[in-house]
């Protein structure tokens, strides 16, 4: 067998093994979609139910709540791995580190932002969001929720073994997925004012390209560092 | 590359040197830089005395940014090369750049209450100055997370080279979002057109900072140094009382 398609192998093996796990208790997925419906409540409780003011702001409130509603999960990606060990065995194994974190997050975007997908007529729903923006938003929350999740096993890594790291990785998580809020609210904002989004989708999938190739080799760098400990 | 300097013994020896040096430029420029920027520049058509702000903080601003390059710089080093004095030197540096960058975000909101009316405007620089801030307090923060230091020093690091790689496109975007929401229509502190009499202290105080950061950065390294010194005297002596009860 040759090496690439070991390394295939390899990969959709990783997958499945993540998709095993998490299928097997759905808590994941519901507590972010019910987290996020609990934001947009508040946001709408603080704002009042004023619909004019509701629809200049819905895709602000939409694209908060869900940045925020995935921060809490991005920790769990690695810190159960690396607590029952299964790291320690997988970082001793022939295959590359770079190539499991890949994997992994490529796992998260399929099992966490899938779904999420199929909440969105709920949002629409609930926030009035315009029609017509319906398929930008589908691949704007495709491709920044891919390169969240990319950014989000960085962060997971940053806090593996931290003393409060489920309180230091929003702070070390926002500053970085700041060019996500704005290119994804750019892409809604120029379909609601009528003119081409394409400008906004291009620097977003810029912006997950960069980290699809850089993620993998700093976070595998960075649990060599947790693993070393 | 730069072994000679990694040696805490010939650091120390060479700064010993310097550092009066840096003290004394930091002093004449400081105090020339002052006296030119608030008694000695012409006041601004517009902007009026409160153009003097400018002289704080267009310098920290720059500082701010230039002190956070030299320590993803200097956080290489320490992955790269395991300079043991990389990480003392960028530990060294984060407080200062923090404190710089919230100098800025406090002589720009300083200078927005008369020209703009309100102590705080979403003005492009000064948001993605607010986000260099939280690049800071993010390393600070990991740093000082782990059980061992090392193990944070390393860590941190890695956000440090992560921020550089990501702060140009985090003040790339949010001057892409400034312009989408709304029309550049602030005066823009230093422009490209800039009298001369202006120019002059700008420059002293950009060096008066810049000379003063270094200097306080020189000495927090060798506080560091004396603090891991006292550190391994106490193992020691901890050690030998050990050995002679045990």
């Amino acid at each position: 067998m040759s090496l690439q398609s070991s390394f295939i192998q390899i990969f959709i093996s990783h997958i499945k093994r993540e998709f095993l796990i998490n299928f097997r208790s759905l808590v994941d997925v519901t507590s972010i979609i019910s987290f996020m419906i609990l934001i947009v409540t508040l946001f709408v409780l603080g704002i009042g139910p004023f619909e004019e003011k509701l629809r200049l702001i819905s895709n602000a409130i939409f694209w908060i709540g869900l940045i925020l509603a995935i921060i809490p999960s991005l920790e769990k990606t690695l810190q159960r791995d690396y607590e029952n060990g299964w790291l320690d065995q997988a970082i001793t194994s022939p295959t590359p580190m770079e190539l499991v974190l890949l994997s992994k997050s490529l796992a998260y975007w399929l099992i966490v932002i899938i779904p999420l997908l199929i909440s969105l007529p709920l949002f629409i729903v609930l926030l009035n969001i315009n029609l017509k923006l319906i398929p930008w938003l589908l691949i704007s929350i495709l491709v920044g929720g891919l390169s969240i999740s990319l950014i989000g096993i960085i962060g997971s890594a940053l806090t593996l073994g931290a003393k409060r790291g489920n309180i230091l990785l929003p702070i070390l998580i926002i500053p970085l997925i700041i060019p996500i809020l704005i290119f994804g609210i750019g892409i809604s904002e120029a379909v609601r004012i009528n003119e081409s989004p394409l400008n906004n989708l291009f620097l977003l999938i810029g912006f997950t390209l960069i980290y699809l190739v850089i993620s993998p080799f700093i976070s595998a760098f960075l649990i060599r560092i947790a693993i070393s400990r | 590359m730069f072994d000679w300097l990694a040696n805490p013994n010939r650091f120390n020896r060479i700064t010993e040197k310097i550092q009066p040096c840096i003290l004394f430029i930091t002093i004449i420029t400081l105090i020339s830089g002052l006296y030119f920027g608030l008694f000695d520049s012409p006041k601004d058509y517009q902007q009026g005395d409160a153009v003097r702000i400018m002289y704080v903080h267009v310098p920290s601003a720059w500082l701010a940014s230039f002190l956070y390059f030299s320590l993803a710089i200097s956080c290489v080093f320490y992955l790269v090369w395991k300079h043991p004095l990389a990480d003392l030197v960028s530990s060294s540096i984060a407080p200062i750049g923090a404190l710089f960058s919230v100098l800025t975000l406090v002589t720009g909101s300083l200078w927005g209450k008369p020209m703009w009316g309100t102590w705080w405007v979403w003005d492009a620089r000064l948001t993605s100055m607010l986000v260099l801030f939280f690049f800071y307090l993010g390393y600070i923060l990991l740093s000082n997370a782990f059980e061992r230091k090392i193990d944070g020093s390393k860590t941190a690091s890695v956000l440090a080279i992560v921020g550089l790689i990501n702060l140009p496109i985090v003040k790339f975007s949010v001057d892409w979002w400034h312009t989408l929401h709304q029309p550049a229509s602030i005066i823009k502190i230093g422009g490209p057109s800039i009298d001369d009499k202006m120019l002059l202290p700008l420059i002293l105080m950009i060096f008066a900072l810049s000379f003063f950061s270094l200097y306080m950065i020189i000495l927090n390294v060798k506080t560091k140094l004396i603090e891991k010194k006292c550190e391994a005297l106490l193992l020691k002596s901890n050690l030998e009382e050990i050995s002679k009860t045990g």
